[in-house]
């Protein structure tokens, strides 16, 4: 009787490679609770770098530096961050930047009450923080810079923002960070279609709500119902 | 944590070795290794032997860094560093720790190319003479040469990012050793020596 010794060959070696393969994948399986990087709720957030304003002058930001990587549910210690993707001359971005900085000012304890809900008391949760990333939307008219950014952020100079003067935006100056991202590679990375954008990220940064996903939500009721649950 | 570069010395020993075994310089191992096997007195074996250490070693550096991958998703830092040596830079950036046309891990892809490759050098060193194993080294040799490219790109990613990721380069390592394997094994089909007709200087006096 004749026997096909090269079919087994092949076919001992297929099962032993399969077989190792799938130790490995067992291996992996065991040992790691991989997350998804992206910009879902419930993903990891990707990376958020570049040359930061922060009133002062210019300065590398990383937003991994303000993260807490064991940070477990209920910690009041960890800082979350809420992260805001803008356009100086986005006219929604202009009209929203008074909430934004109220919010950001309560939220960082910098100020005891809210103008805009006066009927909640000092702010007695974990530490919010805020950060814009200011890009430039491929859009007619659309022309920031860093010296617009630094306008719209102080209130300050002749630049203009939405066809009015950047000094004259609603809402008190900003205290928070503005990252350039004029080049659009933070809004690219994080898949972002337009302006404004807002991420709440958790302090191990985990995305734990996204503006586009609840669009009946503001990121103030947003921040008082997800960091009290946490 | 055991720091993950001791883990580098694990593999940069076998895929040397491997490589050793492919070279002239391995005739001098053809007396050790003839014990683990008569086919190791014969350049061939040994050849075979070699290729199928070091796409071994790739296949397990890229279950490494699969594995680092997941951990760094997870939030941890597995071999974080301010050097330019830090693969959780790499590794842990979402722009190009996968590939860009289907989303998977590079580490996954270097599984299944190394498995791939683990299949065809323990064919073929088990079955040196059957008909398709001339094929299964072109194959090989077609494989490791397209991962040449991928190699490229990815690469190219580190010197955008300014990091180099150690295990990664160690997977390219084995890659560009297999390569040389593949083409090598080519060049001795082509010069008539694929054969154990004529063992090698040492077991050759030996006897």
């Amino acid at each position: 009787m004749k026997n096909n010794i090269e079919a087994d060959v092949r076919t001992d070696t297929g099962i032993k490679v399969a077989a190792l393969f799938f130790a490995a994948m067992m291996f992996l399986a065991f040992t790691t609770d991989p997350i998804r990087t992206g910009t879902q709720e419930g993903d990891r957030a990707p990376a958020l770098t570049g040359m930061a304003y922060n009133g002062s002058g210019w300065s590398t930001f990383e937003m991994s530096d303000y993260l807490t990587t064991n940070w477990t549910a209920g910690d009041a210690e960890g800082q979350w961050m809420v992260v805001e993707f803008m356009d100086t001359d986005c006219p929604y971005c202009v009209r929203s930047a008074g909430e934004v900085g109220r919010d950001a000012d309560y939220f960082t304890k910098r100020s005891s009450n809210h103008q805009s809900h006066p009927g909640v008391g000092p702010w007695d949760g974990p530490i919010v923080n805020f950060v814009a990333s200011a890009t430039e939307l491929d859009i007619q008219g659309h022309d920031t810079s860093r010296s617009e950014i630094v306008a719209f952020r102080d209130k300050s100079g002749e630049e203009s923002c939405a066809g009015q003067s950047c000094a004259n935006r609603d809402g008190p100056p900003h205290n928070f960070m503005y990252i350039d991202d004029i080049d659009q590679d933070n809004m690219k990375a994080w898949k972002v279609p337009g302006t404004p954008a807002y991420f709440l990220i958790q302090p191990d940064g985990i995305v734990a709500w996204v503006s586009s996903e609840n669009t009946q939500e503001t990121v103030f009721d947003a921040i008082m119902r997800l960091t009290t649950e946490a | 944590m055991v720091d993950q570069n001791v883990f580098l010395i694990a593999y940069i020993l076998p895929i040397a070795f491997g490589l050793l075994l492919m070279t002239k310089m391995g005739d001098s191992l053809a007396d050790p290794l003839n014990g683990l096997s008569p086919r190791m007195a014969f350049a061939r074996g040994r050849h075979m032997l070699g290729l199928n250490l070091v796409a071994l070693t790739g296949f397990a550096v890229s279950v490494h860094t699969t594995w680092i991958t997941f951990k760094i998703s997870e939030g941890g830092n597995v071999c974080s560093s301010a050097t330019v040596f830090s693969c959780d830079d790499v590794l842990g950036n979402a722009q190009y720790n996968v590939d860009p046309v289907f989303g998977i891990s590079w580490g996954l892809i270097g599984m299944f190319a190394f498995g791939a490759l683990l299949f065809i050098t323990n064919s073929v060193g088990k079955e040196p003479d059957a008909l398709w194993a001339e094929s299964y080294l072109k194959y090989g040799k077609l494989m490791t040469g397209a991962g040449m490219l991928l190699i490229a790109l990815l690469v190219s990613y580190e010197v955008r990012m300014g990091k180099i990721c150690q295990f990664c380069t160690m997977a390219h390592v084995a890659n560009v050793v297999c390569l040389f394997g593949f083409w090598k094994a080519g060049k001795l089909h082509e010069d008539g020596l694929w054969n154990d007709n004529e063992p090698s200087d040492n077991v050759a006096s030996r006897e």
